[in-house]
């Protein structure tokens, strides 16, 4: 009998002949995650297994599994013989002694001697001849005891099941630039990217001295919470004084967010393009500030050829709000380490800006040599 | 760097440091422990306590509590003292006694805040009629963090005492002690003072406090260190550090605030009197010099005087809903001048030089920023 995590994949059943390329990134993924804690890694008949680790590390294990796409559910149990002695030993340490229970068998070995009924019949009578307080419920039992007979005569038993994040493997579905700003939003938009399979790298823009380090640090401790899950380990940082500066001098102040952003897609796309992500991806939702309107969104999207990913668009703030805090970002993205640069926020922004009007500001400034500029302060953050 | 920030924290002496070194590296015993080295410690504890306590007061009728920071010895001074009643302090005080005052009223004990007049001083009346017969507390700072200003703690101990001779008096003396004169009387109960604004390390404070005032509770329960009043293993390198930097500047106090004087009044007679307005007083403390470059952001300027070679301190966090300080605006300024505070606060290390090139970066700075 062998203590072992027993992982169950979601989505790539479904994909027919990648199967074996989705196998690959996931159980890289896997190790990836396990880094650091000793163990083994195995294959079983479409699941994977942890196994040869120290007890006092199963939770650990457990907690990084967890936040693994890909991962549809885990379970701790055992590996065992096929024989009834060793079922029965091993249903006994995963059974609950008291309450309700009952045993419930998967047969994958079609041979196998017993059917699941009896199966079930047999295991069970030996477990209530262990633990007299025990009564079965086969309809809402308290505890269960699962029994995975598999082929090649190994049996899986456990007694729960633990949801995962589900998702596909991240480096499944191509790569995509973050917007990050300090906020709640971005981290939950980049982790559902990273959740459909995508690998993210992040781009925080700061405005120093406007901004502080401190306002740096927060979003360097977001992107590496954000990083339990995409795995990417570092930051850009890019700065936008100068061209918040030349906006602020020469344009009209009600446009001092449109053009802001605008400056902000055009500087992403070049380094997207220099890293070789295939997109971007922002935390914008539809109408939660006024930069985030059809007409906003509409106005950034003109300056850049890449297609724009906006996961939160159709998402109330409230329920950004549950998925960050799901995801562990929310207590740090809350951290008040706001920022002067508030010197710059028009006092009535425009919500529904004109593309002409914005263009005609917009020719005010030097914009080719504002984002050469801005481009050149790439710095990368490793961590 | 020319570093004018020494109101927030001092470069610890190179001597204090030596000495810290000592009591960490060969004097690391327990100053309880009953062997020689142990005494040893516990003796120069002694010496360090008999030295601070005489620096300001005499030690016949004042004894001292060492605590971890000048926050602690105000809390603890004013936990025990506000039980009842209400407690009277300043609208400049800093945030270890102002917030601790507002805590009271969660203990049942009113809170009331004398304000101040524009240079930082407590308006002596206001404070006066705050106080009555169930006043169990009047805390007054001693120097003003912010502006300098430097409030007559003796006279106001003994107004309060004349008009409620059972109330306790506290003052916050962090910024005073080992810089200006002071010499406590038989009106003062509490004082409270901190190493590392005199050229110590942090994590080391005390409370001076007078003898016959009973009601000093301990917060911190243990072995019974400090007379029972703070348990826990002392800091004896932080403080052997205290007693080396509290020698130092005693022994060229008057000497040190004069010259600073007149430094501060330099600094400002080179700082381009169109771009700032002054808010310390003259009769302040020599040192500390804070003035606001009018509608533009102390903390920005802050940041590009960082990257020019000059760390000053401002009055404001913008992390805060108010991005301003609230001693400066309790001063009575409006926006304007509050968003610019910049203090410039020195120690007897800071040098004429660094003070004109600071001088010439401040202007620089202020300039760069008007015409962008």
């Amino acid at each position: 009998m062998e203590k072992v995590i027993i992982i169950r994949y979601a989505e790539i059943h479904l994909k027919g002949k990648n199967r074996g390329y989705f196998e690959r990134v996931f159980s890289v993924n896997l190790e990836k995650s396990l880094k650091g804690i000793r163990h083994e890694l195995r294959r079983m008949s479409g699941r994977y297994l942890v196994a040869a680790f120290a007890e006092e590390d199963a939770e650990e294990i457990e907690r990084r599994i967890a936040r693994v796409f890909g991962v549809h559910s885990y379970s701790r149990g055992y590996l065992t013989e096929s024989d009834m002695e060793s079922i029965v030993a091993a249903a006994t340490r995963v059974c609950p002694q008291t309450g309700t229970f009952k045993v419930d068998t998967h047969r994958g070995d079609k041979k196998y001697p017993l059917t699941s009924m009896q199966l079930n019949a047999e295991v069970g009578a030996k477990l209530l001849e262990a633990y007299p307080a025990l009564k079965v419920d086969v309809h809402t039992p308290e505890g269960c005891v699962y029994l995975d007979i598999r082929d090649g005569g190994k049996t899986l038993v456990f007694g729960s099941f633990e949801a995962g994040a589900n998702g596909m493997p991240v480096g499944t579905s191509g790569k995509g630039l973050l917007l990050i700003s300090g906020g709640i939003d971005s981290p939950v938009a980049g982790y559902m990217m990273a959740k459909r399979g995508m690998n993210v790298s992040y781009l925080h823009f700061h405005s120093y001295p406007y901004t502080n380090e401190q306002a740096k640090d927060k979003v360097v401790t977001l992107a590496r919470i954000l990083s339990r899950y995409t795995g990417e380990g570092s930051l850009m940082t890019v700065s936008v004084t100068h061209i918040q500066e030349e906006i602020h001098k020469k344009c009209a102040a009600e446009l001092n967010v449109t053009l802001l952003r605008r400056f902000m897609f055009r500087i992403a796309e070049r380094i997207a393009k220099k890293t070789g992500a295939q997109c971007l991806i922002t935390g914008e939702s539809l109408g939660q500030v006024a930069s985030q309107t059809i007409e906003g969104m509409t106005s950034s999207n003109a300056v850049v050829t890449l297609p724009v990913l906006r996961p939160l668009v159709g998402f109330d703030k409230e329920e950004i709000i549950v998925r960050a805090k799901q995801i562990g970002t929310f207590e740090t993205s809350v951290l008040p380490y706001e920022d002067c640069c508030t010197v710059f926020l028009p006092e009535f922004p425009a919500i529904k800006p004109k593309l002409s009007f914005i263009e005609a500001e917009e020719g005010k400034l030097d914009v080719a040599s504002l984002v050469e500029e801005a481009v050149g302060t790439l710095e990368r953050i490793a961590f | 760097m020319i570093y004018l920030d020494n109101a927030a924290t001092t470069r610890p002496l190179a001597g204090a440091v030596a000495e810290a070194e000592t009591y960490l590296k060969e004097l690391y015993f327990n100053p309880s422990a009953r062997y020689h080295g142990g005494a040893e410690v516990s003796r120069m504890l002694s010496r360090a306590r008999e030295f601070l306590v005489g620096a300001v007061a005499d030690p016949a009728e004042f004894e001292l509590i060492f605590t971890s920071c000048g926050t602690e010895a105000d809390d603890q001074a004013i936990f025990s003292a506000a039980r009842r009643g209400n407690a009277v302090t300043t609208a400049g005080e800093h945030a270890a006694v102002f917030e601790s005052y507002k805590a009271l009223k969660n203990r049942g004990v009113e809170p009331r805040f004398a304000p101040i007049l524009s240079d930082g001083r407590v308006d002596e009346a206001a404070l006066l009629s705050l106080v009555d017969e169930k006043t169990s507390l009047v805390s007054v700072v001693h120097v003003n963090n912010e502006t300098g200003a430097v409030n007559d703690i003796a006279s106001l101990a003994k107004k309060v005492k004349q008009k409620n001779p059972r109330t306790v008096f506290l003052s916050d003396g962090v910024q005073a002690f080992g810089k200006i004169p002071v010499r406590l009387t038989k009106e003062i109960d509490f004082y409270s003072v901190s190493a590392h604004k005199i050229g110590g390390v942090k994590g080391t404070g005390a409370l001076i406090r007078r003898k016959g005032c009973t009601v000093l509770a301990p917060h911190i329960f243990g072995g019974g260190q400090e007379g029972g009043m703070r348990s826990g293993t002392e800091n004896t390198f932080g403080i052997a550090c205290f007693l080396h930097a509290a020698q130092a500047k005693f022994a060229l106090l008057r000497a040190d605030g004069e010259r600073l004087l007149a430094l501060r009044e330099r600094l400002w007679s080179l700082l381009d009197h169109a771009l700032f307005t002054r808010i310390s007083p003259e009769d302040g403390s020599p040192y500390i010099l804070t003035v606001s470059a009018e509608g533009l952001r102390g903390e920005i300027l802050q940041r590009e005087l960082w990257d020019m070679g000059v760390a000053v301190g401002t009055g404001s966090a913008c992390s805060s809903k108010k991005p301003f300080s609230r001693v400066i605006e309790a001063c009575g300024y409006g926006e304007k001048t509050l968003y610019g505070v910049l203090r410039m606060s020195f120690s007897p290390e800071t040098t004429a030089e660094e003070i004109e090139h600071a001088a010439e970066a401040v202007n620089a700075a202020v300039r760069a920023r008007r015409e962008a």
